[in-house]
């Protein structure tokens, strides 16, 4: 009874998982040094998304030493020519923000915009400060007097900034300071609408018939026989299933139907393209390491429209630089701000906390979002050594971080009337009285000097290019290096890219891929050829690793037990089928460069798997093949699909 | 209906003919009555992000309540907006109507002010403990895992189901667990490498692929025949957005009758630290919605079927400044069932008073999560609570249970 056997095995498994591979003996191999022929696989599975056809070779060339430090200078390495290419009709990659706003707005929103000054103070600019003390403590006749001789132009505006208090005993004026509140909101909130075309008025029965029923080559002809503005008419009103099989029209018709999809889908390709292609794959990966680390969410509201600056202003051009400008430019970045809502935190006002303020209108008070994940999740990590109370005085450090116009320009700005000016000790350490916007920038100094960031960020990165559990004593000299060099990341990565432990039999094949990793690597070793990335984006989002699509402030995580579970390897498996058979929109694979052929597997699964094939897969492909001849798509599907494939 | 009987007889003399029929499978289907009717299932709902319980079960008997939340307190009974009178001290958020309605027929109880001692305001630290079920411990295993028999020769594939692409710390642990993310794409689209690719995990020398690959085939094989099949759900249940389609997919597989234990899912989206209002009404909607569809689609199962909730902690008894609220300490927690004494509010209150309040701020907790967590497990599940919550002995009986 093999199953009877199997079941008790896999109970006696299941209770040792988790530490077999990972810890058990592993400690010990982190001092062994790895097999000469697995070592070039192991670098290029650790600095790259994968091997492409070639890339063993190049490096087995070029020494595995020299190779890193090139990989450690990305600018040192000529650029593939195909990413240029892929990513120059991307033109949203290159605008700014405001340019975004301006041309990618989306036609169905409504963008609110929070009264800049509280309805008090406005009411202080509206009338004298006698006036305001009556409307505060006078009588219904003496207010409605003061009312009744407000300008006309300002009456809407008083009407609406006047608190239940000093309405009291006027119910019609109750009645009109609830239509000029509607009006004010009305005022403050910009809304772009624009209806749906009827397709009945653009296209004839005929036609209809053909973006029901024609071929995608039928289709592709009758929506490119109209004319531009029309073209985005229809695409606009036609349904997804009328574009199937047309990835150029679908991008049409996002940017057509939601912009701000649109450029946050060139963003997600451009990423495709630089990771399936680029020359500089560390730095790939390293972007990949750190936008996760300093994770933001698209779906929050209008963040979508913000990351294709967080990305290239904020992250890219720092993660082989210093630690401390990396930190600073996600601070100060509007997607940052946004996401964690330190953009509406303010000092808290005595003066304002216990009146009844009118509805719609916003107290001013602190946030603490920012200021707690800064601290656990960006720096010194949970266990770091903060309190609540740090919590609190680094959101007030940062009061005043904000964003200027945040619906249309949505640049940084410090507004010195949000700022708690108040003295603030954090971790121990006193920021004085009356710093404004240099209070954040000593916290990020203070949080970047801290010796738990030093370990914090070295054990993170660790967890990524070594094991899931590093060995400390790695860890303790990435950290030293991060000390010594004032957070020199190029440092740190070096000292963990050239230590024993990287290259030890420890390290190997310990990481389960991300699904992120998985489908990628498996496109770079078929030489995936692909001309549009959304759908093969949309696989890995399948899989549970949307890019720039996780809520939660702590990033996907960089660990094995996260993937490892039921649906994520169905998912693989038969993503791993639809690559190899060509199923996946915008994606080419010639396998006719495999070896190997319907009888043989060995030869094509030698191929694609390298120095990471083992003996069970070799002898089960064998066998298997043996009994039924299998086709070289279905011998790529499994091999990428195995085991062994799903680490690196 | 497919009952569990008729399925595993089919399904073995199927699969028995191709040569491949499961251990646990044959032995079912020889027992024959092993799956008797009255399998007592836990379902774990978890809401990520830290629900604001003060919003959900709303004190609004405390004038205090309405000072420390002048822009997002839930108004009183009665009023325009207001809550759904439970007590006459406590009220649920105007948009749990179909929670309300479950109340009155005795079906919901809800604790008050419960969750975790541990001091952390961590959203990661605070769910790793609450999922392992150790406060300030972090473990390899999850409690509701744990809640479970150890695995036998006869233990069903899909005895421990997680609703969604990850298998959740709650669930992770050696008595073996999947994670189903909708039932269709439950299966190996190419059936010709289907068996080449089981046997390649099978015989893999990698552990923990070995047996996360393995439960997998299993319980594809198991699926199958309800994947296959049209399902509508009973009692026209409407279960909303992607929780509900979650709940649903858990509904379909009890009601299969195939051997679920225990069951999770999570729903997230809820730490509202600005403009609570509008975001926490439209997460209440598909949360109470299909809590309810889930129960109207079992129908006389419930009688077996317990439902819990829980969420990291609570959030500031006071609003912040931008209309929402930040990282707190005590919370609601709900169970729903046949056998849950329903219609009644659990746990000591507290108060709202500063004084009253855990560090002058956050609604304090006066009921462990695992005392609620553990009757259930004892109660319902016959488990040993000390074995599920180690170095916890429960501090009260609440008597959740009726039986």
């Amino acid at each position: 009874m093999r199953r009877l056997g199997f079941v008790l095995g896999v109970t006696a498994l299941l209770v040792t998982t988790g530490s077999v591979l990972m810890a058990g003996t592993a400690a010990g191999r982190f001092d062994q040094k790895l097999a000469k022929d697995r070592q070039v696989l192991h670098v290029l599975n650790r600095l790259t998304f994968g091997p492409r056809p070639g890339d063993v070779d190049r490096v087995r060339s070029l020494g595995i030493e020299k190779w890193i430090q090139q990989q450690l200078q990305p600018r040192s390495i000529e650029e593939n020519p195909l990413v240029a290419a892929r990513l120059q009709p991307l033109a949203t990659l290159q605008l700014a923000t405001w340019q975004i706003f301006e041309t990618y707005q989306s036609p169905l929103q409504t963008v609110q915009v929070p009264a800049p000054v509280l309805p008090q103070a406005r009411l202080a600019q509206l009338v004298s400060s006698e006036q305001l003390q009556k409307l505060s403590t006078g009588s219904a006749e003496e207010r409605l007097a003061i009312i009744g001789s407000i300008a006309p132009q300002n009456l809407g505006p008083v009407l609406a900034a006047l608190t239940p208090k000093m309405l009291e005993g006027l119910p019609d004026l109750q009645k009109l300071a609830e239509k000029a509140r509607v009006t004010e909101t009305n005022r403050t909130q910009f809304v772009f609408r624009t209806t749906v075309p009827n397709l009945n008025n653009l296209l004839t029965a005929e036609q209809r018939r053909v973006t029901q029923q024609g071929t995608p080559a039928e289709r592709r002809a009758l929506i490119m026989s109209f004319d531009a503005a029309t073209r985005k008419q229809v695409l606009f009103a036609l349904p997804p299933a009328a574009l199937a099989g047309i990835p150029e029209l679908q991008r049409e018709a996002l940017a057509a139907r939601q912009p701000p999809m649109f450029v946050n889908q060139e963003l997600i390709d451009s990423r495709m393209y630089r990771a399936l292609y680029s020359n500089r794959q560390l730095e790939e990966v390293l972007v990949d390491f750190w936008l996760n680390h300093f994770n933001v969410f698209n779906a929050k509201g209008q963040e979508r429209m913000l990351l294709t600056s967080y990305e290239r202003d904020a992250i890219r051009p720092h993660v082989l630089g210093r630690f401390r400008d990396l930190l600073l430019a996600t601070a100060r970045h509007p997607a940052m701000l946004f996401y964690l809502d330190n953009w509406q935190s303010q000092a808290p006002r005595e003066d304002v906390a216990a009146q009844p303020l009118p509805p719609n209108v916003r107290r001013p008070g602190l946030n603490e979002n920012y200021g707690r994940e800064l601290m656990e999740l960006h720096t010194l990590g949970v266990d770091g050594g903060y309190t609540q109370d740090d919590v609190i005085a680094v959101a007030r450090a940062f009061t005043g971080w904000t964003i200027y116009d945040v619906g249309k320009i949505a640049e940084f700005q410090f507004n010195p009337a949000f700022h708690d000016r108040k003295e603030k000790i954090v971790l121990g350490q006193k920021i004085p009285a009356g710093g404004g916007e240099q209070d954040g920038i000593q916290v990020i100094d203070i949080l970047v000097r801290h010796p738990s960031t030093a370990r914090f960020i070295s054990r993170k990165l660790a967890q990524r290019f070594v094991a899931d559990a590093p060995p400390q004593a790695l860890v303790d000299r990435m950290a030293a290096t991060f000390t010594a060099t004032g957070g020199d990341l190029r440092a740190v990565v070096e000292t963990m890219l050239t230590s024993r432990e990287f290259l030890s039999e420890g390290a190997w094949q310990a990481k389960l891929k991300s699904p992120l990793e998985m489908v990628l690597s498996a496109a770079r070793v078929l030489g995936a050829d692909v001309t549009d990335a959304t759908a093969i984006a949309q696989r890995i989002a399948d899989l549970g690793q949307p890019l720039y699509g996780k809520a939660e402030p702590t990033g996907y995580s960089t660990t094995s037990d996260a993937w490892a579970n039921s649906a994520g390897f169905l998912g693989r498996i038969n993503f791993a089928g639809a690559l190899a058979s060509g199923q996946i929109d915008g994606v080419k694979v010639d396998l006719s460069q495999l070896p190997g052929n319907s009888t043989n597997a060995i030869d094509a699964a030698r191929w694609l798997l390298g120095a990471a094939i083992s003996r069970e897969t070799l002898k089960l492909l064998e066998k298997g093949t043996k009994d039924t001849a299998l086709s070289l798509a279905s011998v790529a599907a499994v091999v990428l699909a195995s085991p062994d494939f799903q680490r690196r | 209906m497919l009952t569990r009987r008729s399925f595993l007889k089919s399904s073995a003399i199927v699969l028995a003919g191709a040569g491949t029929a499961p251990q646990w499978l044959l032995r079912a289907a020889a027992q024959g009555a092993q799956g008797k009717a009255g399998r007592k299932v836990l379902v774990a709902i978890f809401q990520r992000g830290a629900v604001d319980g003060l919003n959900v079960v709303v004190p609004f008997f405390e004038p205090r309540y309405y000072q420390l939340r002048p822009s997002i307190a839930i108004p009183e009974p009665g009023k325009p907006n207001g809550g759904l009178d439970l007590d006459g001290r406590f009220a649920l958020h105007p948009t749990l109507q179909p929670l309300k309605a479950m109340w009155d027929s005795r079906q919901l109880a809800i604790v008050q002010s419960a969750g975790s001692h541990d001091p952390s305001r961590s959203h990661f630290d605070a769910q790793e403990f609450m999922e392992c079920g150790t406060p300030g411990i972090k473990r390899e295993d999850g409690w509701l895992n744990r809640a479970l028999a150890p695995v036998a020769p006869d233990s069903s594939p899909v005895r421990a189901i997680a609703s969604g692409a990850q298998l959740p710390k709650t669930l992770q642990g050696s008595r073996g667990a999947i994670a189903v993310d909708g039932l269709p794409r439950f299966q190996v689209a190419d059936k010709t490498t289907a068996g080449l690719l089981e046997n390649l995990y099978s015989t893999s020398l990698d552990a923990q692929l070995k047996a996360q690959g393995q439960a997998t085939f299993d319980a594809v094989k198991l699926i199958e025949s309800i994947r296959t099949r049209p399902y509508t759900p009973s009692g026209g249940a409407q279960y909303v957005g992607d929780f509900g389609q979650r709940l649903q997919q858990i509904a379909r597989l009890i009601k299969a009758d195939v051997g679920v234990e225990v069951a999770f899912a999570d729903i997230g989206g809820w730490d509202h630290h600005s403009n609570e209002t509008g975001q926490l009404t439209n997460q209440l909607r598909q949360f109470g919605a299909s809590l309810a569809a889930f129960t109207q689609d079992l129908g006389t199962k419930m009688e077996d079927v317990v439902i819990v909730t829980m969420s990291e902690f609570g959030r500031t008894a006071a609003e912040n400044g931008n209309a929402g609220t930040d990282h707190g300490h005590g919370n609601v927690m709900m169970v729903l069932g046949g056998g849950v004494r329903g219609g009644r509010l659990y746990g000591e209150w507290p108060g709202l008073e500063p004084e009253q309040l855990y560090e002058r701020r956050d609604l304090a907790v006066t009921t462990d999560f695992r005392d609620v967590l553990g009757e259930l497990v004892g109660g319902h599940l016959g488990q040993k609570v000390d074995e599920v919550f180690p170095g916890y002995a429960p501090k009260t009986s609440l008597g959740l249970l009726t039986s």
